[in-house]
């Protein structure tokens, strides 16, 4: 059995405005860069206690989604499932597209961008010792492999994507486990400093590649007038049920360690501390309690609508697991002379201020994306052909704005409706 | 070769901040406004901390000045991608502002909080000496007196002033001193080489108990204290 696909015609209204709301989201984003670049990362709300900023959490939040998202797709190229072949082809164009946005946040957050290049000049003007530049190889690496991949996907020769399919997917694995080692490896930084850090990254990027593909996938096919079978959702629905319990495994066996080692102190801060309701209510609550109890119940976990508000929650709770990480976790004070308490602004545990600056900048990533991502469903045949299958009901989840521009873009496909 | 290295009489100091002041006239390192203090935005390469321990009224107060460690196995120059930050031949860690692409990564990574990133490019009185120093090239790679935003600095156990001495066959430790242990109204500072027996710095390690901060990262720094 063969898909065809197909691209979206994109002519409707509501596809024009969506992509003018997009661009100029981007565009403030881009202006907000600007700035930064010419007054300093004043404008940002990082300081010398908490380096790293709302650019990293997105950084290593795109790279979860993106290297979940390029491992769903080995579902079908890979190990044959044919069932996922709708959806593979979205997979792998997400995955490219959030890795790009995962390498421009990088490079956004650099203090001078314009030096990014000695990133790359590997074993010559870098050093490879620092997994900065390690993960250089690797991401760009990355980029390269799933463009070869997405490629090969459209020239449609099986063996060939199969193959390179294993390469992509091992590389994921490894762009993953590299992206926790930048954090695990950090002795300095107690509440960081883990072996499971790796591990517990890729069980991240598994369980929100899994969810934001869902969404994704639904939203785009509800929005274009296509239909999915209920079962993939339900069966991709389990999937995520596994990974949010791999997850929270790690989560524990981590938090555990760290209370046993001689420096707990900053891990009671990360779990009892002034932030910790973000950690339980937003990482725990929504990243794992509410879409498992979503998952586990047999009367709603084969609905659609249900399994993509357990995956909605799924991707809002990881991407708070990433900002905990990033920013409050670097905020307890270090002990720099053991016996007693640093006084004044050397011992303080460090404040972090949301500023506008970043806030645009971060949006206007995102908007930046989603942009790339319905110009990519336009010109690239992504896309299942539409039929008329109405199984799946239309849903309205937290991408409202998404929703209303979308509904018109429907009328463009009905020529091309051979299965 | 020589490996410099620092010793810190904790009974000397008195924590007047000579030190902290006389590193930022000497290196140029801009002022920072009251509010960049409290977000912790303002520059630092010397800092004095406090540390208190006990209850009343057993209480002790200890005073640390805090220069960068110079470490043997410094972290941040594992973790520098852009070889921005590298030890020299002689233990100094440097930070090479040219190279450096503002990434951070050592600033997450030192565990002794001794880098500062340049959140702003300082206007001219932000600085302590707006007028170029006569002999520039002494300077070596630090600009001064003006910086670029989005490099990180650090203390350099001013090494401008090391290099000329030994150029000019000066004794180090003696003659010339880092800035932070010239100032010292206390004479708590000692600098030197710490290979050479001869040494200010080794006879003080070698006649007096010592110690060295953060001995569990593992990374051997070549600032060490005597209690006091």
């Amino acid at each position: 059995m063969t898909t065809d696909f197909t691209a979206l015609e994109g002519k409707s209204r509501g596809y024009r405005c969506l992509i003018a709301v997009l661009a100029i989201i981007a565009l403030a984003g881009f202006v907000s860069f600007i700035i930064s670049y010419l007054q300093g990362h004043q404008v940002f709300g990082s300081n010398n206690v908490i380096p790293w900023g709302m650019p990293i959490v997105l950084t290593i939040y795109l790279i979860g989604l993106s290297a979940g998202s390029l491992i769903l797709s080995s579902l079908t190229y890979v190990f044959g499932r044919e069932e996922y072949r709708p959806i593979a082809r979205m997979a792998v164009f997400l995955a490219i597209v959030l890795i790009f946005g995962a390498m421009l946040s990088i490079a956004i957050d650099l203090g001078r961008p314009e030096k990014f290049w000695r990133l790359f000049m590997f074993f010559y003007l870098n050093n490879m010792k620092s997994m900065f530049a390690i993960n250089g190889i690797l991401y760009g690496g990355y980029f390269i492999i799933s463009l070869v991949y997405l490629g090969i996907i459209f020239s449609g020769s099986r063996r060939a994507s199969r193959i390179t399919g294993i390469v992509a997917v091992g590389w994921a694995v490894l762009v993953h486990m590299g992206t926790g080692a930048i954090f695990g490896f950090i002795a300095a930084r107690e509440a960081w400093f883990s072996p499971v850090k790796p591990l517990e990254f890729l069980a991240a990027a598994l369980t929100s590649g899994v969810a934001l593909l869902i969404v994704a996938v639904t939203l785009t096919l509800a929005l274009s007038g296509r239909g999915l079978k209920k079962e993939v959702i339900a069966s991709l629905g389990r999937l995520l049920t596994y990974f949010i319990i791999i997850l929270l495994v790690l989560i524990i066996v981590d938090k555990l360690t760290h209370l046993y080692a001689p420096h707990r102190e900053a891990t009671l801060y990360m779990l009892a501390g002034q932030y910790s309701w973000i950690f339980w209510g937003f990482q725990i609550g929504l990243g794992v309690i509410i879409p498992l109890v979503i998952l586990f119940n047999p009367r709603i976990n084969k609905t659609v609508g249900w399994v993509v508000a357990a995956a909605a929650s799924v991707v809002i709770g990881v991407f708070f697991e990433r900002y905990y990480l990033v920013i409050p976790g670097a905020a307890y004070p270090m002990h720099y002379y053991s016996p007693g308490k640093i006084e004044g602004v050397w011992g303080a545990t460090g404040s972090f201020a949301l500023t506008p600056a970043e806030m645009i900048l971060s949006v206007g990533i995102i908007a930046f994306l989603v942009f790339i991502f319905i110009m990519g469903l336009k010109y690239l045949e992504l896309l299942p052909p539409a039929e008329p299958v109405n199984e799946i009901e239309k849903e309205g989840e937290e991408e409202a704005e998404k929703t209303e521009n979308t509904a018109g873009s429907s009328e463009g496909q009905q020529d091309n409706d051979e299965p | 070769m020589a490996r410099w290295g620092m010793v810190i009489d904790l009974g000397k100091c008195t924590g007047c901040q000579s030190c902290s002041v006389a590193c930022k006239a000497e290196n140029n390192v801009p002022h920072g406004s009251p509010e960049e203090h409290e977000n912790r935005q303002a520059p630092f390469w010397h800092k004095v901390i406090s540390v208190s321990s006990g209850e009343y009224p057993t209480v002790k107060t200890d005073l640390i000045p805090m220069p960068c460690m110079h470490c043997d196995d410094a972290p941040c120059v594992t973790v520098c991608p852009a070889q921005a930050t590298y030890r020299r031949e002689d233990g100094i860690v440097i930070q090479d502002f040219r190279r450096c692409i503002g990434c951070k990564y050592c600033i997450v990574a030192c565990p002794y909080g001794a880098r500062s990133f340049n959140y702003k490019e300082p206007d001219d009185e932000d600085y302590h000496r707006p007028d170029p120093p006569p002999e520039r090239a002494d300077r070596g790679i630090w600009p001064f007196p003006h910086r670029v935003h989005g490099v990180v600095e650090k203390c350099t156990f001013c090494f401008h002033r090391i290099d000329k001495a030994v150029k000019e066959g000066k004794k180090v430790g003696e003659e010339v001193l880092p800035a932070c242990a010239e100032a010292c109204p206390a004479h708590a500072i000692s600098f030197g080489d710490l290979d050479d027996p001869e040494s200010r710095v080794a006879l003080l390690l070698a006649s007096r108990q010592w110690l060295r901060l953060r001995e569990e990262m593992g990374t051997s720094p070549k600032v060490f204290y005597l209690p006091g």
